[in-house]
């Protein structure tokens, strides 16, 4: 999102300089380490550049390889390192679950002394728990809120922002009456992101993939077929942007940003994600609205730092986690990733106050399953088909996503 | 060396163990190559289409065809190859049926032929990625010029139409673009066919009194069969392994309904992480490869003992 020009070609230089001065440094016990994690934004790479660079002058004996990816090569790349004999010591993930199952990764508590993890935001390090014990650690969080086009909204008469399904379709209705050619409600249902948006708007009517407390998936759920049910009335009487199956978050927040999508889910990070759209649009944010029988949700959503277990890298791995968590380096972290929430207690107390009405929504957040090894494939499946549930057959989708889930366990 | 001297040689040299030795200097390089980027490729990807593979990539030994298995109880998979079919034989017709018109076309004499040759050849020499993307903005809904241009002549009342997302279009949009940048390559090939006629045979049927459409019907036409055998399985090839273009426009979506066993298989391994069926996936589109290799083969081996 931020763009760095020339900052980042001489920061990477510097790395590039300090990286073969090491290499011919006298023999030592020396360790190399690969760190393999997304550009939440363009300004990561100059970021990491500047760490790594102190973090190697301070530890002499430890060489950093450092791959930036994008998050569409990252998820590819994430699937093939492991089979293909190429695991790094650290990686930057938004899953982590069926990495810890297969018993690749250090416990949090290897890496972090009990001060640092005591410092972690518990509902998040609860996230990075496999059977009970956290395997990864959270790097930053996101929540989502209700976003709408105050001009649309107001100038068509609807005098209170909608907090329930009913009040959504009649605001929709009228913005459609009053602008045809704006799309009232984005619904992106498409691949990049169809987990998330059916996540909240169920949330909001108590549905949820799976249910923890009977340990089983409940995809094809009562509470999920009346969503699915809701959202392809929203479809069907032309209130949504058109094709809500193949439409991705991107598609969507650029025609918010154009003034052409009046309502829509969004994270934390919008705010900033506009900006840089150059977007005129004067927006105001609210709780998520839901059902009759539901209240109103935020779906917490985070990523992870995890570290490979191999042979002779626990103290590197250890040395380089624990830098990147110092409170300076990881508010660099944060500034560089644009706009998420922290992950840590002592980072949340110094955020900009647009994060806060998102911060306030997390008592009432729900999470996804991430602490399953199954949920990346489950949330895969969700993302590619949930979608034609609105264009197609609402309970067929939901039933075929469930057997999925079911195959691939509960573990 | 006298005739007989060569002579001898040369029936020596055609004995088989001797020449396949003497050979192996000139050919062993391309051979190790092939070894190395074609056959064990092949045959990694065979061994790991047998072998259980979770999500996270890790290997879990021996699975028999248990990846088959999976990959055939998959309901959407009849409708994704009856697709493929589809779009493999939709591509290619369409590509020769409008290159042989335009291969005429630039096989004449006219002012500024050489521009146009030029012209024709930039879809082809532009990566498929690029192309992609530029009829992406082209079709994008709200901000494409081709929606833009259809609301300022007055053809498009009311809500612009999706021309990439709904599946009503997609399918016949992604089919468009595919002949778009599979047209140059057939029209040069049939060109090259058409400048590989001798002008005699031509000029004796104008003698003998045929005019222009029987002369492109019975002389021409038929003596392009090579030409257009050559330019059809190439595009056999390319459009079933065609991915840039699916992955660019639609990303097979919505659901699976723009997808091909290409895309499939992708789709599989890298977004809903199902990685052993992908895998099995991936060995049967690798036969099917080879099945049109085979034809081809055959078909080349058949025009030259015909020749």
């Amino acid at each position: 999102m931020k763009k760095i020009g020339l900052r980042k070609l001489s920061a990477v230089a510097a790395v590039a300089l300090s990286a073969s001065v090491l290499s011919v440094a006298p023999a030592q016990a020396n360790t190399t380490i690969k760190i393999i994690t997304p550009n939440y934004t363009d300004a990561m790479p100059a970021y990491y550049a500047d760490l790594n660079a102190r973090f190697m002058a301070a530890n002499p004996t430890i060489k950093v390889e450092h791959t930036n990816l994008s998050w569409d090569d990252i998820l590819v790349k994430g699937r093939t390192l492991v089979a293909t004999d190429s695991t790094p010591d650290i990686l930057n993930l938004n899953t982590f679950s069926d990495y810890a199952a297969a018993g690749l990764l250090y416990k949090a508590t290897d890496i972090f002394d009990a001060k640092t993890m005591a410092d972690f935001v518990p509902a998040f390090i609860d996230n990075s728990k496999y059977n009970g014990v956290a395997y990864a650690v959270p790097d930053l969080a996101s929540a989502r809120m209700f976003f709408y086009n105050k001009q649309l909204l107001y100038t068509s008469g609807v005098t209170k922002v909608p907090t329930t399904w009913a009040e959504v379709t009649a605001a929709a209705k009228k913005i459609k009456k009053k602008y045809p050619r704006v799309y009232p409600i984005g619904l992106p249902l498409g691949s990049e992101e169809a987990q998330a948006e059916f996540a909240i708007w169920t949330g909001g009517n108590n549905g949820r993939y799976f249910d923890d407390k009977a340990k089983k998936w409940v995809i094809n759920s009562k509470e999920n077929l009346e969503t699915m049910n809701y959202l392809t009335s929203l479809v069907k009487a032309g209130l949504t942007q058109p094709s809500p199956a193949s439409t991705n978050r991107t598609d969507a927040f650029k025609l918010f940003s154009q003034g052409r999508i009046a309502m829509i889910n969004a994270s934390v990070f919008f705010p900033s994600t506009l900006k840089d759209y150059k977007s005129k649009v004067d927006y105001g944010v609210a709780p998520f609205p839901h059902s009759p029988k539901g209240k109103p949700i935020t779906l917490g959503v985070q990523d992870y730092f995890m570290a490979f277990k191999k042979p002779g890298n626990e103290a590197a791995v250890k040395a380089w986690l624990n830098f990147l968590f110092q409170p300076t380096n990881y508010a660099g972290f944060l500034r560089a990733a644009g706009g998420f929430i922290p992950a840590t207690k002592s980072a949340s107390s110094a955020v900009d106050s647009s994060l806060l009405p998102f911060i306030e929504q997390l008592p009432n957040a729900i999470f996804y399953p991430g602490d399953l090894a199954a949920w990346p494939k489950v949330s895969g499946s969700i993302q590619t088909q949930i979608g034609t549930g609105v264009i197609k057959d609402p309970k067929g989708v939901l039933d075929k996503i469930q057997k999925v889930a079911v195959e691939a366990g509960v573990k | 060396m006298t005739a007989t001297g060569i002579a001898e040689k040369k029936v020596k040299n055609r004995r088989p163990a001797n020449s396949t030795l003497s050979a192996l200097p000139w050919i062993g390089p391309s051979l190790l190559l092939i070894l190395l980027v074609v056959v064990w490729p092949a045959i990694e990807l065979i061994r790991i289409s047998l072998t259980k593979i979770t999500s996270a990539g890790v290997l879990e030994g021996f699975f028999g065809l248990g990846n088959y298995r999976l990959l055939f109880e998959n309901p959407d998979l009849k409708t994704i190859a009856v697709r493929t079919l589809i779009w493999v034989f939709a591509v290619v017709s369409i590509t020769v049926a409008l290159s042989l018109p335009l291969a005429q076309l630039i096989n004449q004499n006219f002012p500024g032929r050489k521009f146009v040759r030029w012209a024709m050849i930039v879809p082809w020499a532009a990566s498929v990625v690029m192309t992609s993307i530029i009829w992406k903005w082209i079709l994008e809904l709200t901000s494409g010029e081709f929606n833009l241009t259809l609301q300022q002549l007055g053809l498009q009342d009311g809500q612009p139409v999706d021309w990439l997302r709904d599946p009503r279009y997609s399918f016949f949009v992604l089919v468009w673009v595919a002949v778009f940048v599979s047209i140059p390559f057939t029209t040069f090939v049939i060109l090259a066919g058409l400048q590989s006629i001798p002008n005699d045979i031509v000029e004796a049927s104008q003698v003998d009194g045929a005019g222009p459409w029987q002369i492109y019907r019975r002389i021409k036409f038929p003596l392009l069969r090579n030409a257009l055998l050559i330019a059809t399985i190439i595009n056999l090839i390319n459009v079933f392994n065609s991915f840039p273009i699916i992955w660019a426009l639609t990303r097979g979506g919505p659901g699976y309904d723009t997808d091909t066993m290409i895309t499939f298989a992708y789709k599989m391994a890298f977004v809903e992480y199902n990685m052993g069926p992908s895998t099995a996936l991936g060995v049967i589109n690798f036969a099917f490869i080879m099945l049109i290799v085979l034809i081809y083969l055959r078909v080349t081996k058949a025009t030259r003992d015909q020749a």
